[in-house]
């Protein structure tokens, strides 16, 4: 099967001042967005503060949730829906309020989060909470299997464990029946005996992430760190391989392009950006590397056959010959992110859209961007003796 | 040729067994992160200022008991800082005196005789040294209490200078943890010389308000509903080291507490404490909290209890915690992560479901698109993933989120590489050539590329490893593991299948 049923002959390389305006004007955009714009939203991996994910038994809405914040003064945190049942959130308060004159900050966005966690649970739940009843849905398997062992059932382990592994499944126990049916079957005598002690909260916590301003400081130095020497290390093998400098920055370049125009996109959507997004970008980086040096690969074994040829005849052969490899790669990697992007759950979501905006623009980038700088550079720089025109 | 395959088959089916054998039985074999599988992580700095300042204090306290002894005259000792304390008021015709004594009892400290005062400072590689004894012993003393405390392989580690990183799969409810891993746990014995009164002032009342030179106040622990300010003796009878064993047990109330045995050395002195003292009280200080005063009924030799209305639970970290010693500096948390196991599991499903959709349909789009070529695509993409999962076995590492994207990355690159064979397989055959050199030019044309794109990565890989953090880590380790498997597979396992499957003078190629 082909796409093309002979090589294309498309001159891509006449569309690079149109390119190049194109790029600028997204990365332009981006910048404005980022500085004087709604910003760059730093996740709790940078930026300071929490991150507390929850999951309610019924459906509420965010401003039902803002409306219980706003009561203990944190109606300025970002609550956002995750998931589809209506019943998932995640809530990142940003501002430490309690900092404390040890400098010991991070205790004060544990209050933070503990504040959260208590200003979200009812007032029932409270109250029983408060007579010592114990809360199934936040319990943790040790302390139920002492409350098992307290209340007399013989199997306490094993109870405990069939009662944690149905609520992680489930999330949330929304009531007790479900406890009495498979696969948990807790005996009557025994239900009866938790009813007494235990009650069925209403919202349970997913996970707690806190971060204090010296880790989330450190964390960016040290991602922003590896960034740049991985970067340095790529332009002076490729540099090596391909015998010019010009290769070696023409990859750079692409790449920085490519970092920022996913950035810049990035920015416009409500999305934090977090250590996993770091990977994330290193991925679309990869990739464009990757596709690069495929054309310039090309380009190396054409220059010792087409002597006579300019250059950027050579290039544009070498992406026309390689285009249908370009769109069959990235096709395929589009598919298998979007396969993430709609089945990978919450978690992975920012992710999967970010590789997902990646692919489509490393392609753009291959193309349109990586072949031209070379020309550029050699204008600049003059080495006269390649590019013969 | 025929012989040349065989060793290739070998070597091939070699590396199948032994992934597979590196794999089976995943469950235990692959470890997944805290953000696959649910716990806590808490990073954690150690104030190793402390270490400095109990150096520095007991530097003072020893000179200030060496020039006494040998009649050196002072006004006053005072620690200006961590590292750095000075004596005040000496006379100037003691000074070679003065010299003669610093030189013959410490090393570890620079001192500077100007006036009336000699300055005293911690030599570099001795404060070096005690930072570093800090970490270590802080390191050696969380392993012990979370070993004490029982979870299961827990991950407890250094990083940097002064960080600690405490991973602690499976466990949700942090609060408890973290509290076991923050106290210092320093314990005292010491002897009680007036108290409780509800205030400072009063309690002094009898002192002319002075505190005495041999004495220090310390507070009732609140949460063993003590409130007041007891005066106790400067010197500690017994300390934490003086324990040999300790266990949970019970008061004569039958209320939860902790029982105790000393070391021969510890009973000696504990002995003669409890003899010579009998009718007074003896306070159990923890952490500078006073928890209990009992009355010295008769002389004790190695064995006691402690007690102070606990809880089950307190009682029980209380054991914990005296079991693993104290901590040799305070600790301060910077970061706190917990997944709960819901989270992790539904990250689990989602991660394997979306991973398979996305291998599966890449697989049916190679093979629809190559035809028999594909196929064999797809095989070296089988074993792509084997070999990646063996690897990250091997190594021991754990699998992320960030980790799985270092997956997709290297996935993605093998079939990149198939497919930049096929098309360039398809090229040369365009030219007019037969099936068997297509195949052979075109794995040798493409393999630069191949080689150079992988290596690029590969070396990027190299600098994430050595200087990110976690996640950055996870996802540098499979991407490397990824991409050295992709030029096994992809370029030879490959070029091996079409080696069996097409004959060498074949005109044609389903590709």
């Amino acid at each position: 099967m082909e796409i093309f049923k002979k090589t294309p002959n498309i001159d891509f390389l006449k569309f690079r001042w149109f390119a190049l305006a194109l790029t600028i004007a997204i990365i332009l955009a981006g910048i404005l967005n980022m500085t004087i714009g709604h910003g760059l939203k730093m996740g709790v991996d940078f930026g300071e503060g929490t991150l507390v994910r929850v999951m309610y038994k019924e459906p509420i809405s965010v401003s039902a949730i803002r409306q219980l914040l706003d009561d203990v003064g944190l109606g300025d945190s970002i609550i956002q829906e995750s998931g589809k049942s209506g019943r998932e959130f995640q809530i990142r308060t940003v501002e430490t309020r309690t900092t404390s004159q040890t400098g010991e900050e991070i205790e004060g966005h544990q209050i933070l989060a503990n504040k959260v966690i208590s200003a979200l649970q009812s007032k029932e739940d409270q109250q029983r909470l408060a007579q010592g009843m114990i809360d199934l849905n936040n319990i943790d398997s040790r302390s139920l299997t002492a409350l098992l062992t307290e209340i007399s059932a013989e199997n306490s382990e094993e109870l405990a464990s069939r009662i944690m592994t149905y609520r992680n499944e489930h999330g949330i126990i929304v009531n007790w029946d479900e406890l009495k049916k498979e696969p948990v079957s807790l005996p009557d005598e025994i239900l009866n005996k938790l009813q007494a002690r235990a009650f069925l909260g209403q919202m349970t916590v997913l996970s707690k992430e806190t971060v204090g301003p010296q880790a989330g400081k450190e964390l960016r130095k040290k991602a922003t760190q590896a960034v740049i020497w991985s970067i340095i290390a790529m332009l002076v093998y490729i540099a090596f391989r391909f015998k010019g400098i010009e290769f070696g920055a023409a990859a750079i370049f692409t790449l920085s392009q490519d970092v920022l125009i996913c950035l810049s996109i990035y920015s416009f959507t409500n999305r934090e950006i977090n250590l996993p997004i770091i990977a994330a970008f290193l991925t679309i980086v990869g990739y464009s590397v990757n596709d690069t040096i495929v054309i310039f690969d090309r380009i190396r074994e054409l220059r010792k056959t087409m002597r006579k040829e300019p250059l950027e005849k050579i290039m544009n052969l070498s992406l026309n010959i390689n285009l249908t490899r370009t769109i069959i790669t990235s096709g395929t990697v589009f598919l298998a992110v979007l396969a993430l992007f709609l089945f990978g759950g919450k978690v992975i979501n920012d992710f999967a859209f970010i590789m997902l905006v990646g692919s489509i623009e490393g392609v753009y980038s291959t193309i349109f961007m990586s072949c031209p700088v070379v020309l550029w550079w050699n204008q600049l720089f003059g080495k006269k003796k390649k590019v013969r025109k | 040729m025929k012989k040349n395959v065989k060793w290739k088959i070998g070597l091939t089916l070699a590396v199948i067994a032994l992934s597979i054998f590196l794999i089976y039985p995943p469950k235990e074999k692959i470890k997944l992160g805290l953000d696959l599988k649910g716990g806590t992580h808490l990073l954690m700095q150690v104030i190793t200022d402390d270490a400095i300042n109990v150096e520095t204090d007991q530097q003072i306290a020893r000179f200030e008991e060496v020039f006494k002894k040998n009649n050196v005259t002072f006004t006053r000792a005072a620690k200006e800082k961590p590292g750095q304390f000075y004596f005040e008021g000496i006379s100037a015709d003691q000074e070679g005196k003065i010299r003669d004594l610093i030189d013959e009892y410490t090393r570890d400290w620079d001192y500077t005789l100007t006036g009336d005062r000699v300055n005293f400072k911690l030599k570099q590689p001795a404060e070096q040294y005690l930072r570093e004894q800090a970490v270590l012993q802080t390191l050696e003393t969380i392993r012990n209490r979370v070993d004490q405390f029982g979870v299961a392989e827990p991950i407890i580690q250094r990083q940097g200078s002064d960080r600690i990183v405490v991973e602690l799969p499976g466990i949700d409810d942090p609060e408890r943890v973290k509290n076991l891993i923050k106290v210092t746990a320093v314990l005292e014995f010491k002897l009680v010389k007036a108290g409780p009164a509800p205030d400072e002032e009063t309690l002094l009342q009898e002192f002319g308000g002075q505190v005495p030179d041999d004495a220090e106040i310390v507070k009732g622990d609140p949460r063993r509903g003590l409130q007041g300010y007891y005066l106790v003796s400067k010197v500690a009878s017994i300390t934490g080291k003086d324990l040999r064993s300790v266990r949970r047990g019970v008061d004569e109330w039958n209320n939860p507490a902790v029982s105790f045995t000393l070391t021969p050395d510890g009973a000696r002195r504990f002995e003669q404490v409890t003899g010579q003292n009998i009718g007074k009280q003896l306070a159990i200080i923890l952490d500078e909290r006073l928890q209990s005063a009992p009355v010295i009924n008769s002389r004790i030799s190695d064995s006691g209890i402690i007690q102070g209305r606990f809880t089950p639970e307190e009682a029980d970290d209380l054991v914990v915690i005296l079991k693993a010693g104290a901590l040799p500096a305070g600790i301060k948390y910077l970061e706190e992560r917990t997944i709960g196991p819901s989270l992790g599991t539904d990250s689990i499903r989602q991660g394997l479901l979306s991973g398979l959709v996305a291998i599966f349909a890449v697989m049916v789009f190679m093979i629809f698109y190559y035809r028999l070529s594909g196929l064999n695509a797809v095989a070296a993409l089988i074993l792509n993933t084997f070999l990646i999962f063996g690897a990250l076995s091997y190594f021991k590492a754990t699998l992320t989120l960030p980790g799985i994207a270092g997956i997709i990355l290297s996935i993605g690159m093998a079939v990149d590489a198939n497919i930049l064979i096929f098309e360039r397989i398809k090229e040369e055959m365009a030219l007019g050539k037969n099936a068997g050199s297509a195949i052979n030019t075109g794995f040798s044309r493409a393999f630069t590329a191949i080689f150079d794109s992988n290596l690029t990565t590969i070396i990027s890989g190299v600098f994430l490893f050595q200087f990110g953090t976690g996640p950055i880590k996870g996802y540098a380790v499979t991407l490397i593991c990824g991409l050295v498997a992709n030029l096994f597979t992809a370029v030879f396992v490959s070029r091996l299948i079409f080696d069996l499957t097409v004959p060498t003078n074949a005109k044609k190629l389903s590709i």
